[in-house]
């Protein structure tokens, strides 16, 4: 099978699953409880709007339900529900009216951001870690480093955010460790949100003093802040560096929590793949070339075991945006978990579904595009 | 056909053969047993989920504090205590109370003597509700008036003979700053915080209280109870869904295969938590779990049709043809299984249109229905065997005699069919005397926030297990064992659960046990972000979630919860690990 041929299959193939989460998440909308039309009109659903032509009075709830069209049969909907996906018309927020797209565009890049530097934490560090546990088989170093991989994987990550903030992020009387080991004041590390609290911004201007066309990632963003806005900031914010600076420490301790929890799956992956790489003839003969052994693992063995390493990446991006629901919940990052999160503890289901089906997309790509990576690097994958 | 003596036969060699095989699987076990126990990490992980257990099943005893229930409670309630809140570990508070004391005479709860008593309440039963506890005073501190000021300590002593009441003195009386009642702080020593296997001294509160005064300790202990639930109850039900879905995936692939396998996509696309938290907001305002009358009916007279047929064209009918496709076939290529389904909806009243009540003015309680509904499927049976014998011209010759052997006990393959067929008849019989007299049948009937949550968790899990067991049947079934019990004739039912399960039970295992602190960790994800368990239930999520408002200012509130779960989910993961050391050699290195 030509290259171009299996992209075009996995395309395909794409398309059944996309229709089925749009489905799935139709269906679920279906399900939830809460009355959308209740929930925006609130406490005056009783109020009359209007009579119709018969002379009854209309309340604003039937009026709700009449202009949000609940009345209709189920298959109409839906059908009304795909093609406004279609559109790009994700539906609105019940409560305040804003457009879900709109709410995903602001929170999407928050996640994606942090799911992108968590795996910048997490590959290196299981990478690194699996080639040095799988040199020294059944030594001190590989017990220790497995049992910690195993750990890392049973832990709770909100707990060991919690964990994090605990001692990086506060003074040595409430138990930071940080403090005394560099000097500094009040923990290393901001705990909270993706900006120092000392300015407050409006709620909804979240990204205020970005420039109008932000990319909504804040590190990219806060680079290319315009020298009025900055003017309008505290004055420990006088250069773009400045302020990419703090929005790169907010950052550090949420990716540590991230990354760590899933570098043990990685340094597990890792082991097992390159003592598979470590048995097989190439390396042997690269021995009795009589090249040395750090030559031997890191180039020989190293560059064909990393290949099933970067097939599990795309299963990393689902997991880091899976975790990062609970991270930010942590840290008070307003992503898309938090997002989703609020959804749903509140009904409301636009948002839920927005957030569900644009996670499953970026899942899809990213897996799609490790694949098709994969298939280039290993030819042999194309030939199933 | 054998004749007794012949079947005694069989049945000693099946004995024999029975004996042997439970000696050998003890063999393996000793054989696992002795590889396990090379590894330390799976040794500790077995120790750890071991106490684990242990703790979650004697957390009555172990406990310091307990929930309590009302009668209308369908939740574990803790009784808040507002001395003693976000306590450190081991404080002397633990043991110190404060009680407000009524003095003035005129008042009607006015009294000589007070009786010192903790606010926890405690219950044995639910029945009997709660009480308070008496508590057995050691000290008294200082005593203040409703002012805060000091007041004389020997106005209140300890009666002599009962360490458990006040004595006022009556000095106390005529003084009208005391009008109000005086509070008096206490060191006390009883029941209420200590712990039995703790030595003297160590028997406060060991992880300190929460922010409601709960101890954290007991809380942590009963906590091991609702996760452990969890956990098992959720992993058990996913592997069995899983199992089934991904073993008829794996069978018959084909077109079943491939629709089931891009559900499994679907699931797979969406991260486990969003769609687990999507899951309990649907679920949101289920109640109770319960199943249709008419579902519930037709259950079992489904399987029993299903079997009946299965049974008479391998009795009644001598067509050769009819072993190999007698079970699944029936369903695909038999349209009589339509037709006694359609029929049996009718008679049940489920078929709006033509209610069987309406239709004959009958009473149309249950067992009439069931009654009904089995006497069309005699008819069926019937009837399919008047068309085999009239239309496709099948012989009938012996079939009495057929009849007769297939009711043969000593026969293992009629007697498996007849077993199955009695089996589903008294289920049906079990249900009609259940005098379960509802529209509806209740299979669980507190759907609490716990309930909620497991679903949940089963909905987002079984594609996982349905590709691995896929998987597996996939390889088994090119097996050459596989292929000798088809070419035999055995019924697909049969070489799924007798020759390909078997076979691929080892990944499911080790999957299991890691699925356990898997799911563990899920649950209490959710009921850390609030989608889980009810407010103030012992679930360890939760107490992490709850201890955030304070955690800079008392970290032992989320610390031990952390830890627990921690250990649990490590212990089961290592223990799942040992598991896979043994029962998959390759993968030991």
């Amino acid at each position: 099978m030509k290259l171009h041929e299996f992209v075009v299959r996995r395309l395909l193939l794409l398309i059944p699953v996309m229709i089925g989460v749009a489905v799935f998440t139709f269906a679920v909308a279906q399900i939830i409880p809460g009355d959308p039309a209740a929930l925006q009109c609130g406490d005056k659903c009783g109020l009359i709007v209007g009579y119709d032509d018969d002379g009854n009075p209309i309340t604003a709830h039937q009026a709700n339900r009449e202009r949000l069209r609940l009345d209709d049969p189920v298959s109409i909907q839906f059908e009304r529900y795909i093609t406004d996906l279609i559109n790009g018309d994700w539906g609105e927020s019940q409560k305040n009216g804003r457009p879900v797209l709109d709410i995903i565009k602001t929170s999407a890049p928050v996640t994606l951001e942090m799911a992108f530097f968590s795996l910048m934490i997490a590959y290196p560090l299981g990478i690194f870690l699996g080639i040095i546990s799988a040199v020294r088989q059944d030594r001190m170093f590989d017990h220790v480093s497995r049992f910690f991989a195993i750990a890392f994987v049973s832990l709770p990550i909100f707990w060991f955010a919690m964990l994090l903030q605990l001692y990086f992020a506060t003074g040595p009387e409430v138990g930071g460790i940080c403090d005394p080991i560099f000097g500094t004041e009040g923990g290393c590390f901001p705990i909270f949100d993706r900006h120092d609290q000392s300015y407050t911004y409006p709620v909804e201007g979240y990204h205020w003093f970005y420039p109008e066309a932000g990319t909504g990632f804040h590190l990219v963003d806060s680079w290319f802040v315009t020298d009025a806005k900055l003017a309008e900031l505290p004055s420990e914010f006088d250069t773009n560096r400045e302020l990419f600076m703090d929005t790169l420490t907010h950052l550090v301790l949420p990716c540590s929590a991230l990354g760590i929890a899933s570098s043990g799956s990685l340094l597990r992956y890792m082991r097992a793949s390159l003592l598979e790489v470590l048995h097989e003839d190439y390396v042997r003969t690269a021995r009795a070339k009589g090249l040395s052994e750090f030559r031997v693992v890191v180039v020989h063995a190293c560059r064909n075991a990393m290949v099933p390493i970067v097939t599990i990446l795309g299963f990393s991006i689902g997991g880091a945006i899976g975790g990062a629901v609970l991270t930010e919940s942590v840290f008070g990052i307003h992503g898309m978990g938090t997002v989703a999160v609020l959804g749903i503890l509140q009904l409301e289901y636009q948002i839920v579904m927005g957030v569900t089906l644009l996670t499953s997309v970026i899942f899809l790509l990213s897996n799609l595009i490790v694949d098709i990576a994969y298939a280039i690097v290993d030819p042999r994958v194309r030939l199933e | 056909m054998r004749d007794w003596e012949g079947g005694r036969n069989d049945r000693e060699e099946s004995r024999k053969r029975l004996l042997e095989s439970l000696s050998m699987s003890i063999g393996n076990l000793g054989r696992g047993w002795k590889i396990y126990r090379r590894s330390l990490l799976a040794m500790l992980g077995l120790l750890m989920v071991l106490s684990v257990s242990m703790v979650a099943i004697f957390a009555d005893e172990i406990a310091v504090q307990h929930p309590y229930r009302n009668l209308t409670d369908t939740e574990d309630k803790w009784s808040n205590n507002p001395d003693q809140q976000e306590l450190p570990p081991f404080s002397e508070e633990c043991s110190l109370r404060e009680q407000k004391i009524t003095t003035d005479p005129r008042s009607r709860l006015f009294s000589e003597t007070v009786v010192a008593e903790s606010g926890n309440k405690v219950s044995d039963s639910i029945a009997l509700g709660y009480y308070t506890d008496i508590l057995s005073v050691t000290e008294i501190i200082k005593i203040e008036n409703d002012r805060g000021y000091d007041q004389d300590p020997s106005l209140i002593t300890i009666d002599p003979n009962n360490s458990s009441i006040f004595v006022l003195s009556p000095d106390l009386y005529g003084n009208s700053s005391h009008y109000s009642g005086v509070w008096i702080t206490y060191l006390y020593e009883n029941d209420d915080m200590s712990h039995w296997w703790l030595p003297e001294g160590y028997d406060t509160c060991i992880f300190g209280t929460n922010k409601e005064g709960h101890d954290v300790f007991s809380k942590v202990v009963y906590g091991a109870r609702v996760s452990l639930t969890i956990g098992i109850t959720v992993a058990t039900l996913t592997v069995t869904i899983g199992t089934i879905v991904g073993s008829i995936s794996g069978y018959y692939g084909g077109r079943i295969d491939e629709v089931i396998m891009r559900i499994c996509d679907v699931f797979f696309a969406i991260p486990g938590l969003i769609l687990a938290m999507a899951f309990v907001a649907a679920m949101r305002s289920v109640s109770s779990l319960t199943l249709p009358v008419w579902l519930g009916v037709l259950l079992p007279v489904l399987m029993l049709a299903y079997f009946l047929n299965a049974h008479l064209s391998t009795t009644v009918l001598s067509g050769d043809d009819k072993v190999s496709d007698q079970a699944m076939g029936v369903l695909m290529n038999n349209r009589s299984l339509l037709v006694s389904v359609l029929a049996f909806l009718f008679f049940v009243g489920w078929l709006p249109a033509i209610a069987w009540s309406e239709f004959f003015g009958v009473s149309s309680s249950r067992g009439w229905r069931l009654t009904s509904s089995l006497v069309v499927i005699v008819l069926l049976a019937a009837i399919i065997l008047a068309d085999r014998k009239f239309v496709q011209k099948n012989s009938m010759d012996g079939a009495l005699e057929r009849i007769g052997s297939s009711f043969d006990w000593t026969n293992p393959w009629r007697y498996l069919n007849f077993r199955t067929a009695v089996v589903f008849l008294s289920m049906a019989i079990l249900f009609k005397l259940s005098g379960n007299e509802g529209s509806e049948i209740i299979l669980i009937k507190d759907f609490d926030k716990l309930w909620q949550v497991q679903f949940a968790l089963i909905f987002t899990g079984w594609p996982g297990y349905a590709r691995l067991i896929r998987g597996q049947v996939l390889y088994v079934k090119e097996m050459a064992f596989v292929e000798a019990a088809k070419s035999v004739g055995a019924p697909p039912s049969r070489i799924m659960f007798r020759h390909i399960l078997p076979n691929a039970w080892a990944p499911l295992l080790v999957a299991f046990t890691l699925d356990i602190g898997g799911t563990i960790l899920s649950a209490s994800g959710l009921s850390f972000l609030g989608l889980g368990a009810a407010p103030y239930t012992a679930e360890w999520g939760l107490m992490i979630s709850e201890s955030r408002v304070a955690f800079q200012r008392a970290p032992h509130m989320m610390l031990y919860p952390g830890l627990a779960i921690a250990i649990t989910v490590l212990g089961f993961n290592l223990l799942g690990d040992g598991i896979r050391d043994v029962v998959d050699p390759k993968n030991r290195r």
